[in-house]
């Protein structure tokens, strides 16, 4: 039998901030274990929550970069459970009143526009981390408290491609936006998916399975891809699929069931007493707006239009927000688009991953790559005498025209010196003419890389070439 | 016994004239503690009271609380000293910070000696639920009566004569019951005014931090002293109203007694004593009003409170797992070890309650239960905000009699002239309690309920009453 594939996600974004959701404490998690931790986060009886307003600000960004309705007043919730990574017993989030309600993002899939619906974005905090050591359990309170969003999409979703391009294209908001480091291997971004089939053509929907455990977006369509099969299996053989949460296991490439369902957990939500409800003013979500760093859709569209790039090169750049950066402020100073565009995703490009760096932690500033690009395209040097300076400067982020002089590297334009060269190559072959002049334009091409081997290269080939054929006909 | 039973302003006269110092005054103080049989204390300082009380030599002739012994309730968090809240389950469980009250109170230079005991976690209106036992009222025969709760231990240290004032916390009536059965001036300003953080959380929109004290202008320094922005308190006041400063009187101030439960006293000396304040009130120049109340909504306090108070009690106290601190039993497993610290760590009248708290909040009863009262919360807040529009404070006898003996029947005991103080915590309205008469010495108190942020109105009516009664710095009188 045919079916229709139902997919929606909940996504855990850790958003950036320099102190957690509700408390004082530094939220960077990777330091020493339970050295960023306060009386709050460790719930210690007595203490209170406060609110971050970074963490609200990026709450606002991401739900406005999601076409969302904000809120204009905050309401926490606290959500009962026991856990041992859950210092208070309960976690604080918006159950009642979410920041951000009613949005959508649109995805592409082989080119095709589809406008996925959000459901919501409610702010939250995280647990402790636990590391299991056979039978002890060791618990790092640094993230508990970090400030997450947590993202809801309507069952829009429709194929693992499509879920994986609704991940990718939130992780490049997050990203661009500098509201989070959207990593899915260091946890900063968790996707669960709810899915379920139903045979095609019927309204009703089946069980629904929840998948948790993914640490990449191509993670999550294997699993979406292998939960798909299972549930086919299943219906083909005119079986239930049972409503339960599964995990996927990287080393098995397969889903394992975590917890039956059987009846939904109660959490008790109560309105948070100690946190009243907070209004948020026009002025204060109006700026926060304003002051929101560009949207990958945004940088997109000005890249077709103000730098007339070609869809490929900026999807290359697009999935490097560092490398955007770069580009931008490099192209202030930039006249042609191209052999900026050319040089960054190509040798710039190549370096960076040779070496592991970004385009934030190597020494050449975007204003120094601007120069060695008007080198280039000005003719002062050549391709190859650019990569060769390149070397030498990436590291240092020596002037480009300064290093490029000192090592020589300059294209030769003096048409004297050119000429006494070309006349000494064609002395020495003059059989070579003779071939030209029968209508071989191959000899032309030897005869001009002669100049530069004699040249070491530093002629500019376009004029060596001109100069040339102009002596050739003089015979 | 030259300084106990002295007021913080004879105190102060006596370290501004140099007759005594801090030092002097603590020793005494701890002298006395030691031999207290009230069963009053949970953790004592004595040594750290003792070299702060020394350090103190320059004598601040502004600040009334300079050198001032203070005594503190076990659910106020105080740094370096095991703060417990009366219950097993926090047994050597030190706190890391000060509650915001008690830097204040050190700020100014008073004096804190000893943590005192309460119904657990402050679940109780009697006194006696806590890890070590019975708290007694130093009035009547000896360890005869309760002293209320659940502020208990540090009511009975007040009304011994022990320190001039205590810390107390008002979820319900936790200050101004006790308040009553004890003879002292228990005042728990407007919601927000002082800030919460290191109170240990009970209900956090009914919790109130607020004192005992021996006169109603010694409560009024403190609360000066406490209230203002706290950051650490997302629910403090930012933009205090300015203070009246206007001159206390009578003179056009309207009262209201809420009829329908003054008509429940059944005490013939209390009603007399009342309507004898009344006429005094009205000689004075007040308008003094029975007025109507909704007889529905006063028999709903009672279930509202407990209803609400227990499924939040049940939220709040939800970190006490043993996991990140706190009296940790052995287990298995995580789920073993949180089941043996609570089910060890809390008494049975705690789960009693947790327990109730859990049912109300459960999907298929929370409806019936915490969403209802969550309204009648409101129905209740708004019939009483009514009531103030017209009148300035509302007045009622604080107990239906004087403190009753331990062998009475033990809560939770559900009539409304028992718990209506509760409506002061629903609608977080300033309220204090001042002692009106003595009933075969033993003093019964009258409460008085404002409008929020008129703390300084409620305060001068207060005040004008005490010197009708002529009752202040009353104290049980100390045996030695």
């Amino acid at each position: 039998m045919k079916y229709e594939v139902i997919i929606g996600l909940e996504i855990h974004i850790e958003t950036k901030t320099n102190t957690k959701m509700f408390s004082s404490a530094s939220s960077l998690f990777d330091a020493p274990a339970n050295s960023n931790v306060s009386v709050v986060d460790m719930a210690f009886p007595g203490t209170l929550p406060t609110v971050n307003k970074k963490a609200v600000q990026n709450a606002i960004m991401l739900g406005h970069a999601l076409n969302m309705e904000i809120d204009d007043e905050l309401h926490f919730d606290r959500k009962n459970y026991f856990y041992s990574d859950l210092p208070k017993g309960y976690q604080i989030t918006q159950q009642r009143r979410p920041i951000g309600s009613n949005g959508y993002l649109d995805i592409y899939v082989n080119d095709t526009k589809k406008r996925i619906r959000i459901e919501r974005i409610h702010m939250e905090e995280d647990t402790a981390k636990q590391i299991h050591l056979g039978e002890v359990t060791l618990i790092d309170y640094n993230r508990a408290g970090n400030p997450l969003v947590e993202l809801v999409t309507e069952p829009d979703l429709r194929s693992a491609d499509e879920a994986m391009a609704f991940v990718e294209a939130v992780r490049e908001i997050v990203t661009f936006l500098e509201i989070s480091d959207g990593k899915m291997e260091e946890g900063s971004l968790r996707c669960d998916v709810n899915i379920s089939l139903r045979p095609v053509g019927v309204s009703k929907f089946g069980n629904k399975v929840e998948i948790k455990n993914m640490n990449s977006i191509s993670n999550i369509g294997k699993a979406i891809e292998t939960e798909i099969k299972r549930q086919s299996e299943l219906l083909d053989k005119g079986l239930e699929v049972e409503s339960e949460t599964r995990r996927y296991d990287d080393a098995l490439k397969d889903t394992i069931t975590m917890r039956k369902k059987d009846e939904s957990v109660d959490y008790r939500y109560i309105p948070e007493g100690n946190i009243l409800p907070i209004s948020l003013s026009k002025e204060f979500i109006d700026t926060t707006i304003r002051e929101m760093k560009e949207l990958p859709s945004v940088k997109r569209e000005r890249y077709f239009e103000e730098f007339k790039l070609n869809a490929h090169e900026v999807n290359i750049l697009l999935q490097d927000k560092d490398l955007t950066s770069y580009f931008d402020e490099a192209a202030r100073d930039v006249k042609n688009y191209k052999t900026l565009i050319n040089w960054v995703i190509g040798e710039f490009s190549s370096y960076l991953n040779k070496e592991g760096k970004n385009a934030k932690s190597v020494a050449l500033s975007p204003q120094n790559t601007s120069k060695l690009v008007n080198l280039i395209d000005n003719g002062t040097i050549s391709n190859s005498q650019a990569r060769e300076l390149f070397a030498h400067i990436i590291e240092t982020n020596e002037d480009p025209e300064t290093k490029a002089k000192a090592l020589n590297l300059m294209q030769v334009s003096d048409t004297d010196f050119i000429l006494s060269v070309i006349n000494e190559v064609i002395n020495e072959n003059l059989n070579v003419i003779d071939d030209i002049k029968a209508g071989k334009d191959r000899a032309m091409g030897f005869l001009v890389g002669q100049v530069m081997k004699k040249t070491k290269g530093k002629v500019n080939p376009a004029l060596a070439s001109k100069l040339m054929k102009q002596e050739i006909d003089k015979r | 016994m030259r300084y106990l039973g002295l007021t913080m302003t004879e105190l102060h006269e006596l370290y501004v004239s140099g007759k005594a110092t801090p030092l002097d005054v603590v020793n005494e103080v701890i002298e006395a503690l030691t031999k207290d049989k009230n069963n009053i204390l949970e953790k004592t300082m004595y040594d750290e009271a003792r070299s702060m009380a020394q350090s103190l030599t320059k004598v601040e002739k502004d600040n009334l609380l300079w050198g001032i012994p203070f005594l503190v309730k076990d659910n106020i968090a105080m740094k370096g000293i095991e703060t417990t809240g009366s219950s097993n389950i926090l047994n050597g469980f030190i706190p890391l910070c000060n509650a915001e009250v008690i830097d204040k109170l050190l700020a100014a230079k008073a004096i804190p000696v000893a943590k005192t005991t309460l119904d657990e976690f402050g679940m109780g209106g009697r006194g006696e639920t806590g890890h070590k036992g019975i708290t007694y009222n130093p009035y009547g025969k000896e360890r005869t009566r309760i002293v209320g709760g659940s502020s208990s231990g540090s009511a009975s240290g007040v009304a011994s004569g022990y320190v001039p004032f205590a810390v107390g916390s008002d979820t319900g009536d936790s200050i101004r019951k006790p308040a009553s059965f004890a003879g002292l001036v228990g005042f728990k300003p407007t919601w927000g005014e002082i800030s919460r953080f290191g109170l240990f959380a009970f209900m956090p929109t009914l919790d109130h931090v607020g004192f005992f004290t021996r006169s109603v202008s010694e409560a009024r320094v403190l609360f000066e002293k406490t209230r203002g922005y706290d950051k650490k308190d997302a629910t403090s006041v930012m933009n205090v109203p300015s203070k009246t400063e206007k001159e206390a009187t009578l003179k056009g101030k309207k009262v209201a007694v809420l009829e329908p439960i003054f008509a429940l006293m059944k005490n013939k000396l209390l009603i007399k004593e009342f309507h004898n304040l009344v006429d005094k009130l009205r000689q004075a120049g007040a308008v003094v009003d029975f007025v109507p109340f909704d007889k529905d909504l006063l028999a709903a306090i009672f279930p509202t409170y407990f209803i609400l108070s227990c499924a939040e009690a049940n939220v709040s106290n939800a970190c006490l797992t043993g996991i990140g601190f706190g009296n940790k039993e052995e287990g298995a497993s995580y789920e073993e070890i949180v089941a043996n610290t609570r089910g060890k760590g809390f008494s049975s009248r705690i789960k009693y309650r947790l327990m109730l708290g859990q049912y109300a909040l459960k999907k298929e009863n929370r409806n019936e239960y915490y969403d209802r009262a969550q309204k009648a919360r409101r129905l209740i807040v708004e019939a009483v905000d009514k009531v103030l529009e017209n009148y300035d404070v509302i007045m009622l006898p604080a107990a239906p009699n004087h403190a009753p003996t331990v062998d009475k029947q033990s809560e939770p005991h559900s009539e409304i002239e028992n718990n209506f103080m509760a409506i002061a915590n629903f609608g977080g309205n300033p309220s204090l309690t001042l002692p009106y008469f003595l009933d075969e010495g033993l003093p019964l108190g009258v409460n008085l309920t404002g409008k929020p942020f008129d703390d300084f109105n409620v305060l001068n009516i207060a005040l004008k009453i005490e010197e009708i009664t002529g009752l202040y710095n009353l104290h049980a009188g100390l045996k030695s």
